[in-house]
This record gives structure tokens, sequence and C-alpha cells, in this order.
């Protein structure tokens, strides 16, 4: 069976209850939602005419696609517009791109859809691994996410793509009426409805206004792979020359008349709130300050320059209260996953029989807790204007951001106008969603708590120490892996044992043919706040199965590339990317005269296949890493370069956590603070990063983060081959 | 008041002698194309150029910039008249998110004023600004294309 291309909706309340709802098109799917007259209020400007949920069409001919999705730099914007220029036939210059406003007639329950999709049929590859999608699709729902890799793929691929050729549908039957012809005598070409007989012709713009009074067609026919124009091509993305300028404006960049600034100092304590201040009246006679005050999670000083409120907020002398982690360190929370993984476990993927007290190959894999480290700090500016509440911020959910501040400033979300920024970063720390109870929008709950308090416009702002030791991590986990080999080297039994589960996944089952498989995890919390890391579970869990993988090919004296190809099926993404990826490194089983050796990994991550090979060695330096080759399985890459963009930048951003991403924590708080403890790679020590996207038939994948995961195991496993030491815990410098 | 000549427009402000550079620029004279990451100086985000010379404004009090010429990322090009890195970053498509960017074209450009035909060594030596989105690859190239281009 292979991928279903069914669309499910979702319904309503009963979600939690499991109910699915079939549906067949994109009509269906618009009627349904009850949105169209929401979108068609909140665009008569201008004379333009909605003619469905993401697509405007303007008098002037302008083919508008309304995006749902923020802007991290991944390059969405670009990719959906060339779907829907495809798919609606329009020439580029036709086409423009706008931010969809924080509202929930734009909540993309697309992605979501495509999620349970993936959960409901999930791909021969993935066998009996069902849940490895969202799961609480009835908070899911009400939300404007950006995040899961999902833009392109579901929010494109399966929405705006079906929306475009609808409307395609419609102009042409527009047309058809208009000139009293049949619709099979015209064609479109160029944002235009041709009827070549008689050589009459209407813009788009010219028929938009008939064509969205018509039914929404629910068969429209998809343009074939070697009709596309767009889809395919290495174009420009439209957000890069306002970066290179300078002119593209940021959370930070906000600029409110009157506004005033706030700095944070963290409890020092996770969980620890701030009981009182010793010195409010001394620091309130420094220059510029004009408050100061216990805020969730720590303390605010408000001033009139934010390097002020920063000086300030430095020297607040506060009281906190006691809490249960006043004394955890990171020894701690090791050894408490350790008595975890030897106590009663939850049961995650078995196959074949149990071989209980049969494997004599045992690892116990560590991997920290890790910050984000977004360039730009979090921040908000927030003010009251004319009864409603203001925020000035860039989240990968505009909406559940502004239910946040409706809900800190208790009001109606109504009330609240978010004004969506572009982001500095997000990786997952954005997301501004949480599965743990954790709360990442702390920034956010402190910034409106200052401005009500102050009544003032004002700007909050961390500090890169207070955003680095108030994060909500990636989660340390302890994985312990047990194998044996059958007579002729193959693996005959894997069991794992793992700490915690993020978003349901229960811990993750190697990809090859064993016959005997065990998965369980230790289903518990962590004591600090946890979030989603750029690439999520399979951060640690890519570099726990890609590790053992190659323990179990050395232990069997075995081309660790060619032993995984031996477990997989020949014509599978994952042996075609592995095949891709050898011939490019020119791929070598052994160290060379230099002491430089290869290590391999490969991970199946958001509907994509990756393979790494990184070419490494240690030097009196330490580690050092410098080849990397990527071979790429995403289906179809809608924008090329773009796809080499984000992977590369995905290896560099692994690369960081592999030699130097540790957050420690001592006394209940993170040790590391800035970048001189919390090290990111620099250029010199980056290495070159080529990638090849492997031709396939593969549903269409996600990009953003399928780059990561394969890079620390891929390290290691090089390092192992250098001097037969085997790396188990992260990171290695 | 502390004078400061910020690309060729003079400056007086009511600010405090140690308040580092970048603040003044962003928050009293409102250019906010320099961006704050670390203040430590070790990012390189809010690189701006005294006299020619790349440094790291988080960490640069104002008053040590007084009688220089201050240059930022807003008096190297515009959109009618781009400099020939900012034309290679678009060629080659450098910024993901984008935030370190104008710190790390003020790096660039000041490389390519001081050594017109950079070899990677001289890149990799110079170009220390941090990027999380890890554009590395991209910047190396663009580098060396804004170099041909500015021969």
């Amino acid at each position: 069976m292979g991928i279903t291309r069914r669309i499910f909706m979702i319904g309503g309340a009963t979600v939690g209850g499991g109910l699915l709802l079939g549906i067949g098109g994109v009509g269906a799917h618009l009627m349904t939602h009850n949105r169209i007259n929401t979108q068609r209020d909140g665009h008569t400007d201008n004379n333009s005419t909605l003619v469905n949920l993401w697509l405007r069409i303007t008098p002037d001919n302008n083919i508008i696609v309304i995006n749902p999705h923020t802007d991290m730099g991944q390059g969405t914007a670009t990719g959906l517009m060339q779907i829907v220029a495809d798919e609606i036939d329009a020439d580029w210059s036709q086409m423009k791109s706008q931010a969809a406003p924080a509202d929930v007639a734009y909540s993309n329950g697309k992605v979501f859809e495509g999620f349970m999709r993936e959960m409901v049929t999930p791909p021969e590859w993935a066998g009996n691994l069902v849940e490895n999608g969202f799961y609480r699709m009835g908070d899911l729902m009400k939300m404007q996410m950006t995040g899961g890799s999902s833009a392109v793929r579901f929010t494109g691929w399966d929405a705006m793509r079906k929306a475009a050729a609808a409307t395609r549908q419609m102009l042409l039957a527009a047309a058809a009426e208009k000139l009293d012809v049949d619709i099979a005598s015209l064609k479109t070409q160029s944002g235009t409805v041709v009827h070549e007989n008689s050589g009459q012709s209407y813009t788009y713009g010219e028929l938009a206004a008939d064509a969205a009074n018509r039914d929404l067609p629910k068969d429209a026919a998809f343009k074939a792979a070697d009709q596309w124009r767009f889809v395919g091509n290495s174009i420009d993305r439209e957000d890069v020359p306002a970066k290179v300028l300078a002119t593209a404006e940021y959370g930070i960049d906000a600029e409110v008349p009157d506004m005033q600034y706030a700095a944070i100092a963290t409890s020092g304590v996770f969980g620890a709130q701030i009981s009182s201040i010793d010195n409010a009246d001394e620091i309130k006679t420094a220059r510029g300050v004009s408050d100061v005050l216990i805020v969730p999670d720590g303390v605010a000083v408000v001033a009139d320059n934010p390097w002020r409120a920063e000086q300030a907020v430095r020297k607040v002398v506060f009281q906190r209260e006691s809490h249960a982690n006043d004394t955890l360190h990171t020894e701690d929370v090791v050894q408490n996953q350790r008595d975890a993984l030897a106590g009663e476990l939850s049961e995650g993927l078995s196959t074949g029989e149990a071989v209980e007290g049969a494997a004599d190959i045992k690892a116990e894999y560590l991997v920290p807790y890790l910050a984000h480290a977004t360039m730009e700090p979090m921040n908000a500016t927030v003010w009251m204007q004319d009864g409603k509440l203001n925020v000035i911020a860039g989240v990968q959910n505009p909406l559940g951001a502004r239910q946040r501040a409706a809900k800190e400033a208790g009001m109606k979300i109504d009330d609240v106008i978010f004004h969506s920024r572009q982001m500095g970063g997000g990786f997952g720390r954005r997301v501004a969603f949480s599965t743990t109870g954790d709360e990442p929008l702390s920034w956010l709950v402190q910034a409106v708590r200052i401005a009500l308090h102050s009544n003032k416009a004002v700007k909050t702002t961390w500090s890169r120490e207070t955003d680095t030791r108030s994060d909500v991590y990636r989660p340390l986990v302890l994985g312990q892996y047990e194998g044996a080999l059958a007579d002729d080297g193959k693996p005959l039994l894997w069991r794992s044992r793992s700490y915690g589960k993020e978003m349901n996944i229960k811990a993750i089952a190697p990809p090859y043919a064993i016959p005997n498989i065990k998965v369980s995890y230790a289903d518990q919390p962590h004591p600090i706040p946890t979030g989603f890391w750029r690439s999520v579970e399979h951060s640690q869990h890519g570099f726990f199965v890609e590790s053992f993988i190659d323990e179990l090919a050395m232990a069997a004296n075995a081309d660790p590339l060619q032993y995984r190809l031996s477990l997989l099926a020949k014509d599978s993404a994952a042996a075609s990317v592995l095949n891709k990826v050898a011939e490019m490194s020119g791929w070598r089983y052994g160290a060379d005269a230099d002491g430089r050796a290869m290590g391999v990994a490969l991970v199946h991550s958001f509907g994509s296949t990756v393979a790494q090979v990184v070419e490494a060695s240690m030097t009196s330096n330490g580690v050092s890493a410098h080849r990397v080759w990527c071979a790429v399985d995403c289906g179809t890459a809608v924008n090329p370069q773009a796809v080499e963009a984000q992977v590369q930048g995905a290896v560099h951003y692994a690369l960081s956590a592999a030699l130097y991403g540790k957050c420690d924590l001592k006394d209940g708080g993170i040790v590391q603070s800035n970048f001189h403890d919390y090290r990111l790679v620099g250029l010199a020590e980056s290495p070159a990063v080529e990638v090849a996207i492997v031709k396939s038939d593969s549903p269409i994948g996600g990009v953003g983060e399928i780059g990561v995961p394969p890079l620390a195991p891929a390290l290691s496993n090089a390092l192992a081959v250098t001097d037969g030491v085997r790396r188990r815990s992260l990171p290695l410098v | 008041m502390i004078q400061l000549n910020v690309n060729g427009v003079e400056h007086s402000l009511d600010i405090e002698p140690e308040m580092p550079l970048l603040w003044a620029l962003r928050e009293e004279i409102s250019l906010r194309g320099t961006k704050f990451g670390c203040g430590l100086g070790l990012c390189g985000a809010c690189t701006v150029h005294i006299d020619g010379t790349p440094v790291r404004s988080c960490s640069y009090p104002a008053s040590a910039a007084v009688g220089k010429q201050i240059s930022t990322i807003e008096s190297i090009g515009s959109e009618e008249t781009p400099h020939a890195i900012q034309r290679a970053w678009i060629k080659h498509q450098v910024p993901q998110c984008g935030y370190c960017q104008s710190g790390m074209q003020m790096a660039a450009v000041a490389l390519l004023n001081d050594n017109p035909n950079p070899t990677d060594e001289d890149i990799d030596a110079v170009m220390t600004n941090l990027c999380r989105c890890g554009t590395y690859d991209r910047i190396r190239a663009a580098i060396k294309t804004a170099a041909k281009e500015m021969v």
C-alpha cells in the first residue's frame, strides 16, 4: 500500500474522541471550514476578489498567495508562490505573497491534517510505526503554526495546489460563460484565459469576480510534472533582498512612540519565583529607570534605553522562594533517568520474538539539554491603544501568541492586535506551543505584564544570558541499546530503552530489517522546561540509532555503509540516498594517510530521507569535520536551491551541537550563558557541505529540519574509524 | 553631550560616555540595521565600521567613537545602488533568517577593502561573525564573487 492521498477533515470538538471525516476535495474543505465569508469580509479592500481560502486575484491581475506561515529564513513564501504559479498558470511577475493575519480564519488545519494523515497511513518505510505525528489535534486545529517542516509539503502541496487548480477551473468556467463557448475550447496561459479560435482573451483579474461566485470544482486535475515551469526550479527567494539591505523588520526593531525598554533577570532556578526585591528604591534612582517589578520567573526593570534597563536589572537584589529544583544538577537528572530505565517501562515498537538475555553488544548513549540560541533573542513590544492590546513580535505561531497575550491580559482575543514580524531565527524556539505544559512564551507573558503594569509602550528584550538560561530546552536523553548478531553478522536482535517521549513518538525504531526489535521508553517528565528543537525527537534518537547500527557493523567487521544497505530494500528511498552519498563522497571505510576517516548516517524524518557522510579527523585542536556530503530524498524539491540552503544550514546547526552544545544544570539553573560557553561553529571551522537531491517518486517531504539528525552520528562514526574509540555522549569536544 | 558622526551625519546625543555604540545607534538615532546578538562582542551581529575598521559596537563605548567616522549597514548600499557585497549576497541567496547578515556584510566589506583578493585562509581569519542558520558555504562563495566584481 502506498501513501493514501485522501484528505481527512477533523470534526470540531469531537476530535479528542477521534472522529475523522474523509472529504474529497478543496471545495468541501472550504465549505466545511465555513471560513470563506470571513475571508471575503477581510479582503474587500482594493476592489480585489477573494477567490478561495489562500488565493486572491486583483483586478490588475496580480495573484496574491496569503501565506499562513511566518518567515525565519526557510523560504516558504517563495515555495508556495511557485506551486500556485504552476497550478494556476501564471507568470512569475504576477505572483505576490502576503502574510496572513493572526486570525482563526487562517489557522492552518491543513498542516495538522497532513500530520494526521501520516499518522493514519504511515509510509511503508515506517512499517508499523504509527504514532509518528501530532496527537492533540483538538488543540492544534486552532493554531497557525510554522513548524514540523510542514509549510511547503502540507500547506503548499496539499492545500494551495488544490486551491490553485480549482481556481483555474473556475476562471475557465467564468470565461466560457462570458464568451458563450465550450470550456474545452479555452486554454490558460500567463494569467489569461484564451479562446484560440476567436483570438479573444480575458485576464484572470477580469474574470476573478465572476469566478468567485462559481461553485468550487471537486475534481480539478493537477498539472503533470513535465508541465511545471516553476516547481523544481531554483527561484530567488522573495525575502532575501530586504535582509541584505537591512530593511527587513524583526520584532526587536519595533518602534512605537514614547516606547520604554524592559530588561529581565531570571530567578536562577527553574520554577522558583521571586518573593521580594531588596533595593527597588535604589534601582529607581538610576538614570532613565522608571519601574522595577517582579514578573513570572524573574524581575524586570523598565527604562528609557535598553542598555540602561539591562545595567539596572543586573544590580537588582532579590529574594527567591525555595524550590525543589534548588539543588538540581545534571548528574541528578542523568541518575534519575538511569533509575527510570531500570524500572517499569512503556512499550514502544516490538516485532518478532522477544529474545531475552541474548544480547552481547551493549551501549549507553547520552545527549544533553540544548538551548536554541536564535541570533535574535526573545523580545516583544506591547502597548494599549484605544482599548486594544497591541503586540509586536516574531513567532512561529502568531495566532497562538495572540491567544496567550489575551489570556495574560484578561482580555478577549478580539481585543488583541498582533503585529507579526520577521524572526531572527526560530528552530522551534518560537513555536509558541507545548505538549509538556511548559511555557514557551514566558517572554511574551513577561512583556504583557510589564506593559500593563507600567501603563506604557514597552519593548521587553532578553539579554543573551537570560535567553540562554530561560529556554525551553532540547531534552537531555539517556538511551540504552542492546544487540546481538546472527552467524552471518547481520543483526538478530535490537533492544532499546530511552527516557521520555516527544510528540508521542515513544522512541524510534531502526529502519533496518532486524528480526527481533523491542523499543521501550520511560514515560516520565523533565524537571526543567523542554520544547521543540530543530528536528525534535530525531536529534537524539537519530544519534542513538545510527551510532548503534554502526557499532553492530563494526562488531560484524563490516563496512558500515554496505552493512546498512544489506538491511534495506534495494528500491527503498533509504537505499537510494545511501548509494548516492557513497558516490558523492567517494565512500571509503578506513582512515587515510592524514588520519581522516568517513562516517555515515541515515535518518528518515518529516517525510524525507537523508544520508550524510562526514569526513573527520582528530587534530591537535580536537575534533575537525572537514567535509560533509548529503543525499536527500524529499520527493518533489519545489525550490532546489532553497532545499540545498536548508540542508547546508542544518548541518552547521547540528555541528555546533555535536561539537560544543550542552546546557549544564547546577543548583537548579543553567551554567552556560553566552556564546563563549555555548559555542556555535564559525566559518573557519565549518566544513564545505555538498547537497544532492535524488530524483524520486516519494511523496513530497519536509525540508527545514531533515539535515540535522544524521550529522552527529555520522561525525561520531567517522571518529570511531580514526581511533577505534566509540563516542557515546555529546558534545564531542 | 556626545558628538557622533554616523554615515556622514553629525549627531549630538545626551548619553553616558560608556553606553555601547550599538544602543546609541539603534535607539537614540533609530538606525536599526545594526543588530544586538550577545552584548559581549562574541557574535558580530552588531558590526559597524569606525574609520573603515570593523568593530563590534555592542562592546565599544560611544565615547570612543567621538571624532571618528562611523559607518553602518545603512550607508553601504541601497536598493537602487547596492554594494558589490550586497549584489553577491543576493546572487548567492546567502541569508536565511537574515539577522546576522548586516554584521556579516560589514565584516565582508571591510575584508575586501583591506584585501581585494582574499584566499580561503584570509576569509577564515577575518570572518569570525556567527551565523546560527549556518549560511557559511554561501558567505564564502559570495565574498569571492564580490571580490571578482570589485577588481
